[in-house]
């Protein structure tokens, strides 16, 4: 299933498996949990039909292979995919790249310019973008910029400017319930706060344990002024469309609490 | 090229070109009582020359076990290959969800735990440097190596290809160490130098290490650790203190 969550931006998730052992649900649930619910860390991905061209902007995993191209072939009707991003190589992004440019043979890879592992990741002929780069869509347009908070250095964040929407890929995400399958985050069940976020960063980017603390909140406070984004779409979460400034300011309380916390584990 | 870190264990090294320097990009091969284990199966871009040496040095036997550091593509991309050559590989993976992962029939070890592989014990340990969250360092405890990926790289030169830190002049240079940190683990322009030194003294206060072999650089030899690791600590300061955040 996907959603529109506005005009020509469509939103496909994959929930992945149950995460609530990870959570350690039996023991202390946490207050957003409900027993009985699925707990999950979704694979999000993008599909932009502009009024020119089409973008997807990350694929999914291989475990979701039919459904992303069942879900891209029904959005787009008899309209071609122009653009495949990926946003970073690692499988749970990048996992249906080359399928997806099987069944669009016209389709560009798009990839980031960043790092000097290209051919590692069988992204030496993608068209490379970097800060600054754009692709007109026609009635929407997508601008590429360096990736602040990152797992490895082939990386790309990108923005679409007449939303004022940024996908900040694995930064931003957080678990959710199954019953908030495509919800935006001012539609979940349960508030999304500082320690749904924490459960994400504390795991994925478990690097927050190591870091200058006032740094990472100064560089926050840098992309909030560069962004100052209407809406947020995350790679692993919910699409958070109202106060989307609020939920990067959140990020610093997070940064400072993985400092007490330290690594909850794992994910992926 | 293959070189030998211990009596059991074997290097098998492949690197790519960067515009002036190399990067590793490895498997090690481990010969355990009742079988042959690989860590990690190395790029799809050396798939033959992996697949052949392997094939060698295991006397056309194969490999029985492969241990992953993580599913990155340059670790996991012959997997399948290892799989249709030699039967049935069993494959030891920490990922919590390998299916999203793209690894089929993969064992769990935990991070944190140890397991038995063909009779010989492993540790699993959590990375200070690495990129993926599901990453593991690899700790054999019959030869004392610890296998890390993606920290404690570095680049070399095409001659320093086989070198073990032993074979440099003075240990394996600084300035291949601070590059290869600089464009690989990203992350680092926000580290505090002092939290990652006090990670690293930790783990290898916890397992007494004879080896360190990583898979993007050359083998740093026990005796040369330390050195090594001041350096790695003074690369993480000036990455971080070149990124100025104002
Ligand atoms: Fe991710
Ligand atoms: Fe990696
Ligand atoms: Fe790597």
């Amino acid at each position: 299933m996907a959603r529109e969550i506005s005009p020509g931006i469509h939103w496909l998730q994959e929930l992945g498996p149950d995460q609530r052992d990870n959570f350690e649900l039996r023991d202390e649930p946490p207050s957003w949990c409900t027993p009985g619910d699925t707990v999950h860390i979704p694979q999000c991905a993008y599909l932009l039909v502009g009024s020119d061209r089409t973008l997807l902007f990350d694929t999914l995993s291989p475990a979701s292979t039919e459904k992303l191209k069942d879900e891209v072939s029904s959005i787009l009707g008899d309209r071609s995919l122009d653009y495949v991003v990926v946003s970073h190589p690692d499988i749970p992004h990048a996992g249906n790249a080359i399928e997806m440019l099987r069944e669009y043979p016209k389709a560009e890879l798009v990839g980031p310019g960043y790092g000097n592992d290209h051919e590692l990741y069988h992204l030496d002929d993608a068209m490379k973008v970097v800060e600054g780069d754009t692709i007109d869509l026609g009635d929407l347009a997508v601008e590429f910029h360096e990736a602040a908070f990152l797992d490895a250095p082939v990386f790309v964040w990108m923005t679409e400017r007449t939303t004022e929407t940024l996908f900040p890929v694995d930064w931003m995400g957080f678990p959710h319930l199954s019953e908030d399958e495509l919800n935006f985050v001012d539609e979940a069940h349960h508030d999304v706060g500082v320690e749904q976020l924490l459960h994400f960063h504390a795991r994925v980017l478990f690097w927050h344990k190591y870091v200058d603390v006032e740094k990472v909140q100064r560089e926050i406070d840098n992309l909030i002024e560069k962004y100052n984004p209407s809406m947020i779409a995350p790679a692993h979460g919910l699409v958070i469309r109202e106060d989307a400034v609020e939920y990067m300011e959140k990020m610093k309380d997070v940064v400072a609490r993985i400092q007490q916390t330290g690594r909850l584990g794992i994910i992926g | 090229m293959t070189v030998n870190i211990t009596d059991s264990v074997t290097w098998i090294n492949e690197s790519i070109a960067h515009s002036d320097f190399n990067e590793h990009v490895s498997v090690y091969l481990i010969e355990a009582e009742t079988g042959y284990i690989v860590v990690d199966s190395g790029s799809v871009h050396h798939r033959r020359s992996i697949s052949e040496q392997l094939q060698d040095a295991t006397d056309d036997k194969g490999v029985d076990a492969i241990i992953l550091s993580h599913s990155d593509y340059p670790h996991s991309g012959n997997i399948s290959e290892f799989r249709d050559r030699w039967g049935d590989v069993e494959l030891i993976a920490s990922s919590g969800s390998p299916e999203i992962q793209g690894l089929q029939n993969a064992t769990k070890c935990t991070i944190g735990g140890s397991m038995d592989v063909l009779g010989r014990e492993f540790s699993f340990i959590d990375p200070p440097l690495a990129d993926r969250s599901h990453t593991t360092w690899i700790y054999d405890h019959a030869s004392r190596v610890l296998f890390t990926a993606d920290g404690f790289g570095n680049y070399h030169q095409p001659e320093e290809e086989d070198y073990t830190s032993a074979d440099f002049d003075n240990v394996t240079p600084f300035e291949e160490i601070y590059q290869y940190h600089r464009d690989n683990l990203v992350w680092l322009r926000y580290v505090d130098p002092g939290k990652l030194r006090d990670a690293l003294d930790a783990t290898l206060n916890q397992f007494e290490v004879s080896s360190v072999a990583p898979i993007h650089g050359n083998p740093i030899r026990g005796s040369d650790l330390d050195t090594y690791l001041d350096r790695l600590i003074r690369a993480a300061d000036k990455i971080t203190n070149e990124y100025v955040v104002a």
